[in-house]
């Protein structure tokens, strides 16, 4: 009889530490474990750097409660506060990792943004100095803007956001150099002195023809334009190609700048290197007082002469001349029967002031 | 008394069995972290991020073991001391691969380097061939000065080498030599040009 009570306390006592056996860790330690690995892969530590590094602690501190109830005996481990814990980790997480989406679209938004915008002035500014020969530097500037614009798109695709910042101001500021190269060139074209004094040679050369009744020629080379008159009425327009540095003032021989004044033909050359040429007086009397004077001063090579052998010529209007105005072929047929020996030439920079172009082109590039 | 002397011996020996096992892995915990840390030195955070991520997991969860041991009764450190022997084990195996990833960035670079260059001579190659006539001239000086500009790049690459940045050294050759291309391709089509009109 004393047997049962004995085997009905063991059993119960069996029974109990069945029931208090060792329960499993919450399956959101697991959980947790996996998203800290999503958020740093999606980039948490740059994106959210702040929020990550919270995270972080909230992780460490469940972690350690974890750890703590661990410690005990099986019998006596809750997880019901951990699990409390870590659901809030996850929640914090999940928030995160929200946020590093959202900021990524951002960061995406706003260097594809500022990549469209600084490509699109790259490519008017590549535009634009193809109408002036004295490219060169513009040109090498929107090289290096290039480069640097193709390794932020490359950057770009590897979704590496945060290094583009440093290599878009490098772009800008190759892109700011070349503007500012651009504009210098023009500089001169915006002095209302120097266009008032283009636009009285236009004109008295365009008044000449209507008194004498005969062909005048009015060279514009910022628009690239060579204007026939006869009688003082535009008769036809042509397109120009003028020296490397054309839309400078020749001064001096080998400056291949294309000269600026009141010239007259002096020769028609019916079989030229070029098809066909009006050789003009160049260096008339105020070219030749300009060449002193810069030569006084020191401003070109001590042995430089002024030069000479201006021509209009055929063989294109897009190739390069040493400073002469080239156009096609078919251009020089229609002048050379218009054209007499001592018909004005006037060669001017611009009829208006560049001020406008200039704030124009500031404006969309 | 005989049998006295025996429990307490006994009793001794358990306790000195206890004892020992007891013991932190100071030296196993020290060795983790200084394999971790010259892996990383080594440049695992820029060659192999996601091993480095691993590695620094496993650390934590070796020392999360080593501190839940810590704060129970019969203490047990044996599991702690495996995951940090493996720590250390698997931080040398990453060192060790380092170098061979590095060079590897570093060939890839030179190559990228070569490519760039022999992109870059090619193009200023046709540039020299190229028919200076009519219609062609100011494409041919346009292009001559892009080329500048792309040369002016070129250091570039060697300044990122210098530098160990081989990933960035790729990108800057890769973006010169696209550029260069495109040079070639124009004086190309500036050649086909002015053979068209002939």
């Amino acid at each position: 009889m004393k047997s049962v009570p004995l085997t009905f306390i063991v059993s119960s006592l069996l029974l109990i530490l069945a029931a208090c056996k060792t329960p499993p860790a919450p399956p959101e330690v697991e959980q947790a474990k996996t998203q800290e690995n999503d958020l740093w892969r999606a980039g948490a530590p740059v994106y959210a750097a702040e929020d990550y590094a919270n995270y972080l602690q909230s992780l460490r501190f469940a972690k350690d409660r974890l750890i703590k109830e661990k410690a005990k005996f099986g019998w006596f481990r809750d997880y019901e506060e951990i699990k409390a814990n870590y659901l809030v980790v996850l929640a914090e997480g999940d928030a995160i990792l929200r946020k590093v989406k959202e900021e990524k679209e951002l960061k995406s938004r706003d260097v594809s943004g500022r990549l469209a915008l600084l490509r699109d002035r790259i490519g008017k500014l590549k535009k634009v100095s193809l109408t002036m020969n004295e490219n060169a530097p513009v040109r090498r500037n929107l090289a290096q803007a290039e480069v640097a614009s193709q390794e932020v798109e490359i950057l770009f695709r590897q979704e590496k956001y945060n290094g583009l910042a440093e290599k878009i101001k490098m772009i800008d500021l190759y892109v700011v150099q070349a503007e500012e190269t651009f504009f210098s060139i023009l500089s001169r074209y915006a002095d209302e002195a120097q266009v008032e004094q283009w636009r009285k040679w236009a004109n008295e050369t365009i008044a000449e023809s209507r008194k004498k009744g005969g062909a005048a020629i009015l060279v514009n080379k910022l628009e690239r334009t060579l204007s026939l008159y006869r009688k003082g009425k535009l008769l036809a327009v042509y397109e120009i190609g003028l020296g490397k540095y054309g839309l400078s003032d020749k001064l001096y021989a080998g400056d291949e700048a294309t000269p600026e004044g009141k010239y007259r033909v002096v020769k028609k050359l019916a079989n030229s290197r070029y098809y066909k040429a009006l050789l003009i007086d160049y260096p008339n009397e105020e070219d030749k007082k300009h060449f002193s004077q810069a030569k006084r001063k020191g401003l070109i090579p001590p042995r430089a002469g002024i030069g000479g052998l201006i021509e209009i010529h055929g063989g294109g209007n897009d190739n390069i001349t040493n400073g002469c105005i080239g156009v096609e072929d078919k251009v020089m047929d229609q002048l050379f029967p218009e054209v007499g020996l001592g018909t004005p030439i006037t060669i001017i920079g611009s009829l208006e002031s560049a001020e406008r172009l200039l704030a124009s082109l500031r404006k969309s590039i | 008394m005989k049998n006295v002397i025996k429990v307490l011996v006994l009793g001794v020996f358990v306790m000195s069995l206890f004892t020992s096992c007891a013991k932190q892995p100071t030296q196993e915990i020290n060795d983790a972290k200084a394999a971790i840390e010259a892996a990383t030195k080594e440049g695992a955070n820029i060659y192999a991020a996601d091993e480095l991520k691993k590695l620094n997991d496993d650390m934590t969860a070796a020392m999360d073991e080593v501190t839940t041991q810590g704060k129970k009764f019969f203490k047990k450190f044996g599991t702690a001391k495996e995951m940090l022997v493996k720590v250390k084990t698997d931080a040398d195996a990453l060192k060790a691969t380092i170098p061979a990833k590095k060079e590897a960035a570093k060939n890839a670079a030179l190559t990228a380097q070569q490519e760039a260059r022999a992109a870059l001579d090619e193009a200023k190659a046709l540039l020299e061939k190229a028919p200076k006539g009519k219609g062609t001239k100011a494409d041919i000086e346009a292009m001559k000065a892009d080329l500048k500009g792309l040369e002016d790049s070129f250091p570039q690459i060697q300044a990122a080498i210098d530098q160990e940045d081989y990933f960035g050294a790729s990108n800057t050759a890769a973006s010169i030599k696209e550029k260069a291309v495109a040079v070639s391709d124009q004086v190309k089509a500036a050649i086909e040009k002015v053979k068209g009109k002939k």
